[in-house]
């Protein structure tokens, strides 16, 4: 989009993790500037998912370093804490407290990390249940809810920490085809407020659409960027010929 | 008839003091243990090998060695140290016997807790034990019910071990009374329904808590 400025919301520089013997991601170099939205393709196992954790630290990087808003995060609990804060994830599973109502699920966050006050938490978590168009479930169990209102909720969540990007892992891939719209249609407009985002999808209508940028990966590498159109009508490498050539 | 079955409802009232005592080794034992119980639980979950091996250890000992054992060394054993009265060593001993099953049902409850939890916990950014305390442990707890509701049948059968340190409980009362009238039957029935009551009572509810709580899983 048209708001992004030269602001760097996440660096990552020289990333590199492997699971025992198996190397799952090489030498990533990768940035987001404010406002953008970059979004992640690749066949699976390419080491995509696994970036996107290890941004966040859910996973931890062999070697490397991971900057959030300018800042190097260290591998201390009191640093990833913080940094955590300012970086909203969504997961394929959506991962709501499903012994929590909707409301709590989304106020959990500000209250017991933000110690936000409890009316304020409330107010805020109710007009982003309404931007979510979940208003009416807010006293809702999880259980209650279909995957895209899940999801939906999860979204709120996460943006109830008021962050200044927002990580989405396969956020639509564990819905039923018809529920898939109403997630994309949230993230759309997200994207359109000038969120930075950094989106893992299979989704590729959504990356051609909304991403100012796509990312291909392959054998836990980046292999090619650029804006969508020519990532997707103008591949450069081979293996990104390939896989597109197989999905589209 | 060589059973005199009016004993039964004639003498029931009579052993209302030693169910009492039963309840109250029961009771003082179950809390004993599901204190221990979290704690050793931590420990067994701990990376930390200065909690873990400890815990483990005290699992391996309990549940590997019989629960009158355990009773008489508290009581007979440790007499060398410190004289303990029966009812307190009864309470040490089951309750050390309990935490030990205890500690492993948390444990099982807590790693039965999808890994996804513990990660959208964090990744709001709250620390290890916050997500432990908001997150994992309510969910945990209520996984625990239906086994710890068993672990606790169990316990109020295995307080009857107390009668062989002379705590003055249903099953010593009926045997008393047995020797001292021949009646040994009679007694036995009398000092078996009382459990029974205990347990069928126990049972319900923990089932009406375990219904209670699932008010976040009903569709």
């Amino acid at each position: 989009m048209n708001k992004r400025s030269d602001r760097k919301m996440v660096e990552v520089k020289g990333l590199h993790k492997s699971f025992g013997e198996l190397e799952v991601l090489k030498d990533i170099n990768l940035s987001v500037s404010e406002g953008e939205v970059v979004v992640i393709i690749g066949p699976s196992g390419s080491g995509k998912s696994t970036l996107l954790r290890c941004i966040n630290f859910l996973e931890k990087n062999q070697s490397g370093e991971i900057y959030i808003d300018g800042r190097l995060i260290e591998h201390r609990d009191s640093h990833i804490n913080k940094m955590r804060q300012n970086v909203g994830m969504v997961f394929q599973h959506f991962n709501l407290f499903p012994h929590m109502t909707v409301l709590q699920n989304v106020i959990e966050g500000p209250i017991q990390v933000k110690k936000m006050n409890k009316k304020h938490a409330i107010i805020m978590a109710e007009e982003l249940l309404d931007k979510v168009g979940l208003a009416d479930k807010k006293n809702e169990y999880p259980a209650m809810l279909s995957g895209g209102q899940k999801q939906r909720v999860a979204i709120a969540r996460a943006l109830a920490m008021q962050p200044k990007v927002m990580l989405f892992d396969e956020p639509t891939s564990a819905l039923d085809p018809e529920l898939v719209g109403e997630v994309l249609a949230v993230m759309k407009e997200l994207a359109k407020e000038g969120m930075t985002m950094l989106v893992v999808t299979h989704e590729m209508g959504f990356a051609r659409e909304v991403a100012d940028r796509v990312i291909f990966m392959d054998d836990a590498a980046i292999v090619e960027q650029g804006i969508p159109d020519d990532v997707f009508d103008n591949p450069q490498n081979e293996r990104t010929q390939a896989f597109l050539g197989q999905i589209l | 008839m060589v059973y005199d079955f009016s004993i039964i409802i004639e003498e029931f009232p009579i052993f209302v003091p030693a169910a009492v005592q039963t309840l109250k080794i029961t009771a003082a034992s179950i809390v004993f243990g599901v204190v221990l119980g979290l704690v050793v639980a931590f420990g067994r979950i701990s990376k930390f090998r200065l909690f873990y091996y400890p815990a483990t250890l005290y699992i391996t000992v309990i549940r590997g060695t019989p629960i009158l054992l355990q009773l008489f060394i508290v009581y007979f054993g440790l007499s060398e140290i410190v004289m303990l009265d029966p009812f307190p060593s009864a309470v040490i001993a089951f309750g050390t016997h309990n935490g030990a099953y205890i500690a492993e049902i948390f444990r099982g409850a807590i790693k039965s807790i999808d890994i996804g939890q513990m990660e959208a916990a964090r990744s709001l950014g709250m620390s290890q034990f916050q997500a432990m305390r908001r997150i994992i442990l309510p969910q945990a707890l209520k996984r625990a019910i239906p086994p710890l509701g068993n672990q606790f049948i169990i316990a109020t059968k295995d307080s009857s071990l107390a009668s062989a340190i002379s705590v003055r409980e249903l099953l010593l009362k009926s045997q008393q009374l047995g020797s001292s009238t021949y009646r040994f039957m009679e007694y036995f029935i009398i000092a078996g329904i009382y459990y029974l009551i205990i347990t069928t009572v126990l049972g319900f509810l923990v089932h009406r808590l375990e219904r209670r709580l699932a008010v976040s899983d009903r569709l």
